[in-house]
């Protein structure tokens, strides 16, 4: 048992030395992989959506339905409930003043119910707080807070987050009770970056002066885009005479007018989305802040933020992982040194990493000794046979013992 | 009916039924084998024990090594053995059986024979358990055996019976002082006239040592077997301590399930206790007669048992026919008998229900159990009274009898 585990930690310091040997030619092999096909240039595996409306009550109606309007589109787009954290006060559909109950509509044509069947609301009511969102960017949460709650991105995610509210100078008003500032977030973006928590996040915010929210992020990797300058309001689009309250910003709005031409193929482009900001539509001037964000925006696909599109490349099989056909053979037949066949394929390294790389890496029988632990399993195999022995042998003498004990108490009493 | 025709008749009967082609789920069902006595864990154990893997270690077998000693040597399990060996025991238990009769009556034969032969052989509660090799089979042939060599006053061979008898099943111990008392009195039928009881302690003593050394020698064969003392806990320690809750006829499961884990050693003390305290009233009540004495505590072996099947019970019923003086004297046999019936029914019904089905749930099988446990409990009230009854007599006219 203590020869299989030093064989194991010297498997793994060998891996590590190997890896940190060749780490350009393997980021190549990485990078050629995600670049192939001409694919965008992001490295992104998953997507990962934020909303947040950090308003409550019956007036903020539009901060409800913006939110959820991007929650249909981002959910149009790909991303599944599972990758979606939605914090919503959730007081508006139900409550008693909607004249339309268990609906939310984000136009004034009510062509469609955000609200509708089939939402999943992560945090609502209470839980919406400026704790719980930095929770959820940083990961840190109580070992009871159930998987749905939780932001479970690794480094190799986009995440897309939006909010939406009543702001000011490089602050949010969350809940009518608390604030989240500018500070708050960017350091929580850069725990993020520090616990490879994301590959690039996408911030959206409409709110009044909303481009102050994103003045402060120093994390790379970061394209942040707001609705209004400092010292502008942000200003909601239609109201709805039935309703009696205004049920989309203007913002939100353009951008969900945008969305509705993008579907989960397009390739339509971040600078197509920014391109159709304008100071008449909006009444103020959004912003967008790409300096952290290493891409070009006319290369940056909408469905790298907004759409849970994958990569997917079809290969041919590669030759020395697939089973081998040894698998068929007849058990009794296989000499001793084939026998773990499969085990060793499974840790033999060297077959996808380009032929250059052969030469530094043996192949894993002769690095790790694997004939070591064969003889050592070999000869375990055979000890239960002695345990077999001894087992019968006691269990002759003792029946032979019973035996002898009726006998001898029969042929006395007779 | 001549019994020399009659027996083997039977016997060959049974062996055919044995060999007959059943349903393998017989072998599975709870009413017919106990987690204690089930024959599918019996071939487990043995086969672990045969590759080395020590069967003590899980909680799935509870028989006692020296059946596990004896299958994977002398006697291998299968289908052809297994119904051999199992007709026989209960070939032998008949055997036995009529042989007590013939003690009890001081005869060497007599017409009853066959009869009783056949309640035993014919009885369903007997019938199928066998069938489904439950190894109560083999417990109640050792009971039997000793019970013949006690009614025929062999004292070495009636002992190591009750010593194997106690090695395989922990609370037949109940029947160790019924079973000195009778080896020191005789079987003959006295229940008309009781006497006291005139023995003394050192032959009770003497007679128990007996006992004791084999009981010694033979856990220490079943120490030998295993190589530690873990069986003791697996076998012995299972109708003590009941860790296994597969449901059975019997009264205890249902209550365990229920039990919140702090009341569990009072009321399996309380449980043990139950068995136990029945022992010195009845063979005190019974002093003049032991025989009818351990026929009651068959009865209560029966009914209180930790992990009772049907063959317990139809023991009981078995051992009935030894005693026709009572039958004139029974107050409600109808009654009980109609009990019999109606828990019989309802056992496999509820239990089907339950556990095949699932429209029913485990309340169905407790009420069952209950209507079992209350026909057990009828059968030996009414044996005892009619026991006792006996002594009284013939009322004169006019008279009546009260209970005070």
């Amino acid at each position: 048992m203590k020869a299989v585990l030093f064989l194991f930690a010297l498997v793994c310091t060998l891996w590590q030395c190997v890896h940190a040997q060749i780490p350009s030619e393997q980021e190549q092999h990485v990078t050629s992989f995600f670049n192939s096909h001409g694919g965008s240039t992001s490295r992104h595996t998953n997507n990962w959506a934020v909303l947040v409306c950090s308003s409550r009550y019956w007036f903020n109606y539009r901060h409800m339905a913006n939110a959820l309007g991007m929650y249909r589109t981002v959910k149009r787009l790909g991303i599944p409930d599972s990758n979606i954290i939605l914090m919503l006060a959730d007081d508006t559909a139900c409550n008693s003043r909607n004249k339309f109950p268990g609906c939310v509509y984000a136009s004034a044509a009510r062509d469609l119910d955000l609200y509708g069947d089939n939402i999943e609301v992560d945090y609502r009511g209470y839980e919406v707080t400026v704790e719980n969102f930095i929770r959820v960017l940083t990961g840190r949460m109580d070992p009871s807070v159930p998987r749905s709650k939780r932001l479970l991105t690794d480094d190799r995610s986009n995440v897309f987050v939006y909010m939406t509210g009543h702001g000011g100078n490089e602050f949010l008003k969350f809940q009518d009770n608390e604030e989240i500032s500018a500070f708050d977030i960017a350091d929580a973006f850069e725990q993020m970056w520090q616990k490879k928590r994301y590959n690039e996040i996408f911030f959206m915010i409409d709110t009044c002066q909303a481009n102050t929210m994103y003045s402060k992020f120093y994390s790379p990797n970061i394209l942040a885009t707001g609705s209004s300058e400092l010292d502008e309001n942000s200003y909601s689009h239609e109201n709805d005479r039935d309703l009696g309250i205004s049920v989309i910003d203007r913002f939100t709005h353009h951008i969900l007018r945008f969305m509705e031409g993008v579907n989960k193929t397009s390739q339509a482009t971040m600078q197509d989305l920014f391109n159709v900001y304008d100071y008449e539509k909006f009444m103020s001037h959004a912003g967008v802040r790409s300096d952290l964000f290493r891409r070009p925006l006319d290369q940056t696909y909408i469905t790298d933020f907004f759409g849970g599109v994958s990569q997917a490349e079809v290969m041919s099989p590669p030759l020395s992982l697939s089973p081998s056909s040894n698998e068929g053979s007849e058990p009794e037949n296989v000499p001793e040194s084939e026998l773990p066949v499969e085990l060793d394929q499974s840790l033999d390294f060297t077959s996808w990493i380009s032929s250059d790389t052969n030469a530094t890496v043996r192949s894993a029988d002769e690095v790790y000794g694997y004939d070591g632990i064969l003889h050592e399993l070999n000869s375990r195999a055979h000890a239960p046979k002695q345990g077999e022995n001894m087992q019968s042998v006691r269990a002759w003498v003792s029946t032979g013992l019973l035996v002898a004990l009726v006998g001898w108490v029969g042929s006395n009493t007779t | 009916m001549d019994f020399g025709l009659v027996y083997p008749a039977l016997v060959a009967g049974r062996l055919l039924l044995a060999f007959a082609p059943l349903p393998d789920a017989l072998k599975h069902d709870h009413q017919l084998s106990s987690p204690l006595t089930s024959y599918p864990r019996l071939q487990e154990g043995v086969y672990l024990f045969q590759h080395g893997i020590d069967p003590y270690s899980g909680g799935l077998f509870r028989h006692s090594p020296l059946l596990l000693s004896l299958f994977s040597t002398a006697l291998p399990l299968n289908k052809f053995t297994s119904a051999c060996l199992w007709t026989a025991c209960d070939a032998i238990s008949a055997w036995a059986l009529v042989k007590i009769w013939r003690a009890r009556q001081r005869v060497s034969q007599s017409s009853r024979d066959s009869l009783i032969a056949a309640i035993y052989l014919l009885n369903p509660y007997l019938l199928l358990p066998t069938l489904a090799l439950s190894t109560s089979t083999i417990e109640n042939m050792l009971f039997l055996l000793s019970l013949m060599f006690a009614s025929q006053g062999q004292s070495s061979p009636s002992l190591l019976a009750l010593a194997l008898l106690v090695q395989l099943s922990l609370p037949s111990a109940i029947f160790i002082v019924p079973m000195i008392l009778l080896l020191l009195s005789d079987p003959v039928s006295r229940l008309a006239s009781p006497r006291e009881f005139n023995t003394y302690l050192s032959s009770i003593l003497a007679k128990l040592g007996t006992f004791l050394g084999f009981s010694f020698a033979l856990t220490s064969l079943s120490v030998l077997v295993c190589g530690n003392w873990t069986w003791v806990e697996q076998t012995w320690g299972a109708a003590v301590m009941l860790p296994d809750l597969t449901p059975n006829p019997g009264l205890w499961w249902y209550f365990f399930t229920e039990m919140f884990d702090h009341f569990r050693p009072f009321f399996l003390m309380v449980f043990s206790a139950h068995l136990l305290i029945y022992v010195l009233p009845v063979c005190l009540k019974f002093q003049h007669d032991i025989l009818y004495a351990t026929y009651i505590l068959a009865g209560v072996y029966a009914t209180f048992k930790p992990y009772p099947t049907l063959s317990d019970p139809g023991l009981f019923i078995s051992l009935i026919s030894l005693f026709p003086e009572t039958y004139q004297y029974l107050r409600y046999p109808i009654v009980t008998t109609l009990l019999h019936l109606h828990s019989a029914l309802l056992l496999p019904l509820f239990h089907h229900l339950w556990l095949s089905q699932g429209t029913g749930n485990a309340n169905f099988f407790y009420a069952s159990t209950l209507v079992f446990g209350v026909s057990n409990g009828a059968a030996l009230l009414d044996a005892i009274w009619a026991g006792l009854r006996i002594a009284v007599g013939n009322l004169p006219e006019g008279y009546e009898l009260i209970q005070k």
